[in-house]
């Protein structure tokens, strides 16, 4: 019966990956095209969603003592939620800067004949481990609310930002000459 | 008059099939693909001739006949890898490896098998076939786990090719899984779900080798100044710096 199963197994196993297959979006990662998504993605990001100043005033504690003291209690209610949005949504900009990071090491490695299996699979799990980090902050943040550790936010506007230089260091392993041809006159407008 | 229709037009789709492939040039593109489809009618052609002349070989003739497809089959394998992988080398050797692997594994069962094995029964072939195509299937999902991972695009011919010969080793593997456990009860669904899987997939082969379609490559190759090392080095260091950070964080 365990032989049964095993073999049964198998067989869901290769099922799967071929409906994921068939469903699957023909445009590859780590094209150029793909690459240059990333850094207009990291663009907007530094520039508009994770300047230090911009985190520092949506976790701001005094704002909600504030409203805590003057306002009425449905309005407390509200600005609470608000902000718990907020902080849920800047946590998704942190994984999405590993996910670009995550994308870009996989674009560039697919093309070395020198790649080491185990190494990337090394990689693979330490990406995965880092992703997971993330989910569980934003459970934490979810449950106990933005202004439940204040300690704990400090640490993800660092984290945010290193996430940020990560990708920038990344994209630096293209020189200036190949990003020139990256960008290409109709590729857009993002520099870094 | 059921298991001859479902004959007949798989013989009808195989021959249909390489008339295409003649016409679109594709024999000389994926000639490992057309080996196995030349192979697999040929295969189909001396079944029919036995069982017209000589029935009582019938036994004998269709496992030799499976095995020698199953072989051949690899070659698709082969083809997916040249096409799909080709332009990224680094993806290319973590299949090489995983193929040369399921390949040894193969190889050492055909040769083994039968001087190991005292008793070649057909309950032993069952599992013997069994066993291969369960070989087949995970190198198969090693190579959608690179495809996946990498983010390699893949054409309509490959994702046909993949998909159709994935679908019958899916229900290849199960039946022969089922068969061997359930014992000759099953044979009667067997003999039904085996030929009908394959005109399933040489109908999706069909399809998606109608004319020649390129597999997709990157609209340019990056080339970096930094080696692999340097690269994973990088990585490598950047992770540990985030995960510290977060590690900060939960201790908060």
């Amino acid at each position: 019966m365990i032989q049964l199963i095993f073999f049964l197994a198998i067989g869901v196993l290769l099922f799967a990956s071929l409906f994921f297959l068939a469903r699957r979006n023909p445009r590859s990662e780590g094209s150029s095209s793909a690459l240059i998504e990333a850094r207009q993605a990291l663009v907007a990001l530094q520039a508009g969603l994770l300047p230090v100043e911009l985190v520092k005033r949506i976790f701001a504690k005094e704002d909600w003592e504030y409203v805590r003291a003057e306002a009425p209690a449905t309005v407390r209610d509200m600005f609470k939620q608000e902000r718990k949005k907020v902080a849920l949504l800047w946590v998704e900009q942190v994984r999405t800067q590993i996910h670009s990071l995550r994308r870009f090491h996989r674009g560039a490695a697919r093309s070395y004949a020198k790649l080491n299996p185990k190494t990337e699979m090394e990689l693979a799990l330490s990406f995965a481990g880092l992703l997971m980090a993330c989910r569980a902050l934003q459970t934490a943040i979810y449950v106990a609310g933005p202004y439940a550790a204040p300690q704990m936010v400090a640490s993800m506007a660092n984290a945010a930002s290193r996430a940020c230089k990560v990708s920038e260091e990344c994209l630096a392993f293209l020189n200036a000459a190949q990003l020139g041809v990256l960008n290409g006159p109709s590729a857009g407008q993002a520099t870094l | 008059m059921w298991p001859w229709l479902v004959e007949g037009a798989g013989l009808l789709t195989q021959i249909l099939l390489l008339f295409r492939g003649l016409r679109a040039g594709m024999f000389r593109r994926y000639y490992f693909f057309y080996i196995y489809i030349t192979s697999a009618m040929l295969a189909s052609l001396v079944m029919v001739w036995i069982i017209l002349n000589s029935p009582g070989l019938y036994g004998k003739w269709y496992w030799l006949m499976q095995i020698s497809t199953l072989v051949t089959g690899y070659g698709i394998l082969l083809e997916i890898m040249n096409h799909v992988l080709s332009p990224y080398p680094g993806a290319e050797r973590c299949a090489r490896i995983c193929g040369i692997v399921a390949f040894g594994v193969i190889f050492c069962f055909a040769v083994l098998a039968p001087v190991v094995t005292p008793r070649w029964s057909p309950g032993t072939v069952i599992e013997f076939e069994r066993d291969l195509r369960s070989v087949q299937s995970l190198f198969i999902c090693g190579l959608l786990a690179l495809i996946f991972y990498y983010g390699i695009p893949i054409g309509k011919n490959m994702k046909g090719m993949v998909v159709g010969y994935g679908v019958y080793i899916v229900t290849s593997l199960m039946s022969l899984a089922v068969r061997a456990y359930a014992g000759p009860s099953f044979t009667s669904v067997w003999r039904v779900v085996q030929p009908v899987s394959l005109d399933v997939s040489l109908m999706i082969w069909l399809v998606a080798l109608w004319s020649y379609c390129p597999n997709p490559v990157p609209d340019s190759n990056i080339p970096l100044e930094q080696d692999y090392e340097a690269l994973v080095t990088k990585t490598r260091s950047v992770i540990v710096a985030i995960r510290d950070h977060f590690r900060k964080a939960a201790r908060a």
